[in-house]
């Protein structure tokens, strides 16, 4: 509380989320591009600044004086207000994450409900662009959106559920503390996997950007938008959806602010622990999109209804047998390690499987 | 499933490593000796006096006629200084036309012209398309600078 007054209060803490998600969208733009450059053995951006740490402030000069265009047939207000159905979600997200174990905006008493609750939303967003455009591509790449961000936030929901089960809560701060000793990722591998998955499907990062496709739809729902409203989303929204995402896995998964000795050394360490299991896990999710090519939409629909969702299922039910009969609590981890296993296992039979039209054909000499 | 991990592995390997990439406006790769650009007048620093005798060779050569060369009389050879009866008088080569061929190099009779081998000889674009007519000066200048060292036919 600043000077016992809550409009304050808020006002301020609003405004420190505002400034981070600012600077964290400029930060990541800009690490992107340097972590993928080095990743196919380029420097990424040098030029703008001492090695290139301006690019993005250039980037954003660039779209904030871009002329925005809009289609003479496109459908005016919706079309405008597309990008901000997009972008207030994941502010909305950010809003209920505790950063340390005294400060968040708002600390929720269903944080991990409403999390998930919400950025389910930015796919209205899409929705909006895809129809308002006018544009076959952009209806497209909606439509694949919306199919894409409904499949995947149920397993994605499950496994959250998974981690709620084992952590006894729905609050943030409760399930943090509640992995005191051990981080959930060690009693949950499974559950871990399914997130970061469906996190990466969720926000549309390589190798599930099938909505916003390049090469395929020319950018999906985004292809009538330039100039401000493309900055709001593409720089905006992707990468502060990233950061709300990454900040969650960390907290949910990796022990937030208090695994090791959070709460021995205070707010500064604790601090320092989030930002290191944040940025381990928003490069993961550069890693995995530099290095893999884009799904085709029927495997990506196929991999979320047939392996990922039976599998959450699978590590739900194991959980609630483990708990209700308050096995110790390195069966969750025997349990859940075999249910990966099993996945990993779905998975290569399913890539290894010959399609029926090529086994009838005689083998090639 | 196992390509996946690989896949990985193979991508966090390639970050580790140096980046291919050269800074190019900053930084120049070292050209090879032999390469082509376009072709300069040398210098005689034994006489300081060109080695070209404006004899039109390359400029009857030339395929795609980029050359003009005129000849006088050597007022060097009247004093007993130099050997060259005539030497070149102006020599123009039009730097936008040329296809840089090197057959001008290789009917010279006197070793008088070569192709540009430094980036120099790259970095050339200009506004005008006259400013790539060079003349005499402006084609020695470089050799006078000894700012170049021509690949000779062994």
């Amino acid at each position: 509380m600043i000077g016992d007054n809550a409009w304050l209060d808020a006002l301020v803490r609003l405004l420190v989320i505002v400034a981070l998600a600012a600077f964290v969208v400029l930060a990541l733009t800009y690490l992107e591009r340097k972590a993928v450059g080095r990743i196919q053995m380029r420097l990424g951006p040098m030029r703008t600044g001492p090695y290139g740490v301006l690019q993005s402030v250039a980037d954003m000069i660039k779209l904030l004086t871009k002329e925005d265009v809009r289609p003479t047939t496109a459908d005016r207000w919706v079309f405008e207000l597309a990008p901000f159905a997009t972008f207030v979600p994941v502010f909305l997200t950010l809003v209920a994450l505790p950063f340390t174990d005294s400060w968040g905006v708002r600390v929720l008493e269903l944080g991990l409900f409403y999390f998930v609750a919400v950025s389910a939303l930015t796919i209205i967003g899409y929705i909006m662009a895809g129809w308002a455009s006018d544009n076959k591509y952009a209806l497209l790449g909606a439509m694949r959106g919306g199919a894409q961000l409904i499949s995947y936030e149920v397993p994605l929901v499950l496994a959250v559920l998974a981690v709620a089960m084992v952590a006894g809560s729905l609050n943030l701060v409760e399930v943090v503390e509640a992995q005191g000793r051990v981080p959930i990722v060690v009693w949950q591998p499974l559950a871990f996997f399914i997130f970061v998955t469906g996190g990466l499907a969720e926000m549309f990062r390589r190798p599930f950007d099938i909505p916003i496709g390049e090469s395929e739809i020319v950018g999906g729902p985004w292809i009538e938008y330039s100039g401000i409203r493309w900055g709001i989303i593409f720089g905006f929204t992707e990468y502060a959806s990233l950061f709300a995402i990454s900040v969650f896995g960390a907290l949910i998964f990796l022990g937030g602010w208090d695994w090791p000795l959070g709460r021995e050394l205070g707010w500064a360490w604790q601090l320092f622990l989030m930002f290191i299991k944040t940025s381990l896990l928003i490069f993961a999710f550069f890693w995995i999109g530099a290095t893999f090519p884009r799904l085709r939409i029927d495997q990506l629909m196929s991999f979320c209804w047939k392996i990922l969702l039976p599998m959450a299922f699978a590590q739900i039910f194991l959980n609630g047998l483990v708990l209700v009969y308050e096995w110790p609590d390195w069966v969750l981890l025997l349990t859940s390690g075999a249910a990966l296993a099993a996945t990993v296992y779905l998975i290569y039979a399913a890539t290894k499987a010959t399609p029926a039209h090529r086994a009838a054909l005689p083998e090639a000499v | 499933m196992l390509g996946v991990l690989k896949a990985m592995a193979t991508t966090f390997s390639t970050m580790m490593r140096k980046p291919v990439t050269i800074q190019y406006p900053t930084v120049h790769r070292e050209l090879p000796e032999r390469n082509k650009g376009f072709p300069l007048l040398l210098w005689d620093f034994d006489v300081d006096e060109p080695f070209c005798t404006g004899c039109h060779a390359c400029e009857r050569a030339c395929p795609v006629e980029c050359m003009t060369v005129t000849m006088k009389d050597n007022p060097l050879h009247a004093e007993g200084k130099s050997k060259r009866r005539k030497i070149v008088d102006e020599f123009w080569i039009d730097y936008a036309r040329c296809m840089r061929c090197d057959i001008c190099v290789e009917v010279c009779n006197f070793e008088a012209i070569a192709m540009n081998n430094s980036w120099a000889a790259q970095e050339l674009s200009s506004y005008d398309r006259g400013d790539l007519v060079l003349d005499l000066n402006q084609l020695l200048a470089q050799s006078r600078a000894k700012k170049i060292e021509p690949w000779v036919a062994p």
